[in-house]
């Protein structure tokens, strides 16, 4: 049987509380002994589940239950205190979409960087600049030399998306970036989606919206209060999710 | 090895070290020379103002190497690159936090590309100091001796004891709100403690012994020593390069051990 693209055991992560950093350099060089009793939860423990290549997920929760968090960490922009989250193959992770654009370089030359930024050399880069801004449209096609802070929130996304999109990785992260963009092109955006999927890639999806979750993935995570719930075909997991709220509404 | 994997990961990352690192310099020489002017010209005045109050107002008899105009740029110059590091490492996570928590990259990678993109300025600033050679070997006052060959020794020094103090500054401010000031004064007084205005063989022997626990002192010796002379103190040098060393087995320790806090904080 192949591996599993997503692998996450036992992961688990601790925040403080409060804001209050309580660290002082001598805790810091020396071990975490003796640290005040400072207040800390587990914003997700006891997580164990497996992705298989193409298979594509989507992950159900209500705010504050961990979602951005595990994606996070399956993104490796955050690392876990406890367990693992490994992933076999790169990441386009559809998270903070305009997290590696500047303002203050033109978007030509922010495409160049955030690309290079998650792996794509020079060379390939050019190959596939044209597909980019043909994707994200003739308005921002014409101000490819302009300070992207100059661009409307909108047109940012929207170069950002075709951008991530491009990079034609295996394992794609979505966190709730459907819901930008005007009506047009979030429908390319969907189409583009269903393309990545049917190409064979992996799909982890986070979102608040049925339609959304119920279109892309097979099968649901729901997570509540930093635990893994349940796992199993998408419509059901959103019926105990349905429930599980509708409970919590009338009590 | 922990420093040997970290060390993998910033070699397979090359590429995008490169791209950064064009980007600062890029922003920085935004079509024109002046961000080259000013880093050439923060150290000279400098350099002409202590050569004022020291050689005109005090009357020093000697102030380090002659000619200590020469003995003065040589210095600031490489003590610029160096404090510039300290305080744009410390500040490398924090000022790229949307970076840092969008891309899956070797997190030390912050940390190199800012001294990296340092000294392309540093080495940028080295025909300054060229000049000024030629100059003084012309009017006699002073001649090339072999060690210059032993400069860009000094150079790697100097990079990497940054990346190695860099790799704690960097976490270390995510986490502790005031360390940029803590910073900004250990480098004040950094200043006098590392002999860039005098030479290390005008302190009592006493201050001697002290210096051979800063490692700039001994890369500094090493920097200047074709420069002048040609001595150097062989002793000091190794200090440094000892130091260097352990500094950045540290840097990578304890970068690596508050890499889950900072991404958390960021």
């Amino acid at each position: 049987m192949a591996k599993p693209v997503i692998e996450v055991r036992n992961l688990g992560i601790e925040f403080y509380r409060s804001r209050r950093r309580r660290m002082s350099l001598r805790e810091m060089v020396l071990k975490r002994q003796n640290s005040a009793p400072s207040e800390t939860f587990w914003a997700l423990r006891n997580i164990s589940f497996d992705v298989a290549r193409g298979e594509a997920v989507g992950l159900v929760g209500g705010n504050g239950s961990g979602k951005s968090t595990l994606l996070r960490m399956i993104a490796g922009v955050m690392l876990p205190d406890e367990g693992h989250a490994k992933v076999r193959g790169r990441v386009a992770p559809l998270i903070e979409l305009t997290g590696g654009f500047l303002g203050e370089l033109t978007a030509r030359e922010n495409v160049y960087l955030a690309a290079g930024l998650h792996g794509l050399t020079k060379e390939q880069i050019d190959a596939r600049f044209d597909e980019i801004v043909d994707f994200a449209g003739p308005q921002v096609q014409a101000g490819m030399d302009m300070p992207f802070r100059h661009f409307s929130s909108g047109m940012q996304v929207r170069i950002a998306f075709a951008l991530i999109t491009t990079l034609d990785q295996p394992v794609v992260l979505v966190d709730e970036v459907l819901a930008v963009g005007d009506r047009a092109f979030r429908e390319k955006c969907y189409e583009r989606m269903e393309n990545m999927l049917s190409g064979g890639k992996t799909l982890f999806l986070v979102s608040h919206s049925e339609h959304d979750l119920r279109r892309f993935a097979e099968r649901g995570l729901y997570l509540a209060s930093g635990q893994l719930k349940s796992d199993g075909p998408i419509d059901e997991v959103i019926a105990q999710y349905n429930a599980d709220a509708d409970a919590d509404a009338a009590s | 090895m922990i420093g040997v994997s970290q060390f993998r990961g910033l070699m397979a990352n090359r590429q995008v070290v490169r791209t950064l690192v064009e980007r600062d310099l890029r922003v920085r020489y935004a079509g024109s020379v002046l961000g080259w002017v000013w880093t050439v010209l923060d150290p000279l005045l400098m350099a002409l103002i202590y050569l004022v109050v020291f050689t005109v107002i005090f009357q020093a008899r000697r102030g380090g190497h002659q000619p200590y105009f020469l003995h003065l740029v040589t210095g600031l110059f490489l003590w610029q690159w160096f404090a510039q590091n300290m305080t744009e490492t410390s500040r490398a996570l924090l000022s790229e936090a949307r970076l840092v928590r969008s891309a899956n990259l070797p997190r030390e990678l912050w940390v190199v590309r800012v001294v990296l993109a340092k000294g392309v300025e540093f080495v940028l600033t080295l025909p300054v100091i060229a000049a000024f050679t030629i100059f003084y070997m012309i009017t006699g006052q002073t001649k090339l001796h072999w060690t210059i060959v032993l400069l860009p020794v000094s150079l790697v020094l100097t990079f990497l004891l940054s990346v190695g103090i860099g790799m704690i500054l960097a976490p270390v401010t995510v986490l502790v709100n005031d360390m940029a000031r803590v910073v900004r004064i250990v480098l004040r007084l950094g200043f006098y403690a590392t002999p860039v205005l005098y030479s290390a063989d005008m302190a009592p022997p006493v201050l001697q012994k002290l210096l051979l626990f800063n490692p700039m002192s001994g890369i500094l010796e090493l920097f200047r020593s074709g420069f002048f002379k040609g001595e150097m103190n062989i002793l000091s040098v190794s200090s440094a390069i000892v130091l260097t060393v352990i500094l950045l087995f540290v840097g990578s320790i304890v970068f690596k051990r508050l890499e889950p806090a900072v991404l958390k904080e960021i």
